[in-house]
């Protein structure tokens, strides 16, 4: 798929033309975690824990893979206020971390798709 | 104090003073209330002098009890549409000494809506170019909407949604 935007206006044309071989946005990944993978994947590990989330009152949305770095630079922030600047490691590291997460989405959604491509050409194969 | 001594109580009391007096006995509500329809041709010649207007020019309004009796059906023209260089007595309102008011005088001021207006464009064109502008955009919509944009991510990876991995595999 393409590097920059170009991708966002041909996913809507796709989504339109091929809506079986194309997933929409925000899907839930309907194959097999562990399909093409002998042994398995990593698990992703969550490091916060649920009683660390409640207790800074982390809003639901945020309490995902990244939920330890966003507590670490908030706490920072608080500690350092008003010098937050100080707290650029910890931002650097939290954005980061999102920009991971939603670069996993991007590879879950075309091993997505690219899964749904192979289906549909292996059913005209059987045919 | 001088300013202020025409202005107390017993002062307003005294049946000549001007204003009061004019006020209370000459603008009560039924001093602007039109006289009757005027059915023969003495009330209509009566009713034309009472608002000073010649006989030919006198035409009231349908007698269809909309309550406006005599007063006069007077030509539809808003302030905007009236000379500006004549040399009105009230420039103004563009109004002379006792010219009489048309029915509708709150609504076609110069201020108000202008109802003999000539527009650059006809009325039934600018439905036209409105209904088309906008038909245009819904249907310039309706396409779109079918082939929304969207970045390629998958769902938004949550723990409490259960297990997600990474790409990397398992070594063992």
């Amino acid at each position: 798929m393409g590097n920059g935007f170009g991708h966002v206006p041909s996913n809507g044309w796709e989504h339109y033309r091929h809506p079986e071989i194309t997933p929409g946005p925000n899907e839930k990944p309907t194959f097999d975690t562990d399909l093409g993978f002998p042994n398995g994947r990593k698990e992703r590990v969550m490091v916060a824990t649920e009683e660390e989330m409640r207790s800074a009152k982390l809003a639901l949305k945020d309490r995902d893979y990244c939920a330890h770095l966003l507590l670490e630079f908030r706490s920072c922030r608080r500690e350092n206020w008003p010098w937050v600047v100080k707290c650029q490691h910890e931002k650097h590291a939290y954005l980061n971390c999102q920009y991971d997460d939603f670069l996993l989405r991007m590879k879950e959604y075309e091993r997505e798709r690219r899964l749904r491509v192979r289906q549909q050409r292996q059913g005209i194969e059987a045919a | 104090m001088s300013l202020i001594r025409p202005l107390t109580i017993s002062r307003l009391c005294i049946k000549n003073h001007g204003i009061l007096y004019t006020a209370v006995r000459n603008h009560w509500n039924k001093d602007f209330k039109p006289g009757e329809f005027p059915k023969t041709p003495e009330q209509r010649a009566l009713a034309a002098e009472k608002y000073q207007l010649v006989s030919e020019d006198y035409k009231p309004y349908p007698n269809d009890g909309s309550g406006l009796g005599d007063y006069p059906d007077l030509p539809m023209e808003s302030g905007e549409s009236k000379d500006p260089f004549y040399p009105w007595d009230n420039p103004e309102l563009k109004r002379n000494f006792n010219e009489p008011l048309h029915a509708d005088v709150d609504m076609i001021g110069e201020d108000r809506y202008d109802v003999t207006a000539r527009h650059r464009v006809p009325v039934w064109l600018q439905y036209v170019q409105f209904f088309a502008w906008m038909g245009g955009a819904f249907v310039l919509y309706y396409i779109a909407d079918k082939m929304k944009w969207f970045l390629a991510a998958a769902e938004k990876q949550y723990p409490r949604n259960g297990k997600h991995y990474t790409f990397e595999p398992k070594e063992e």
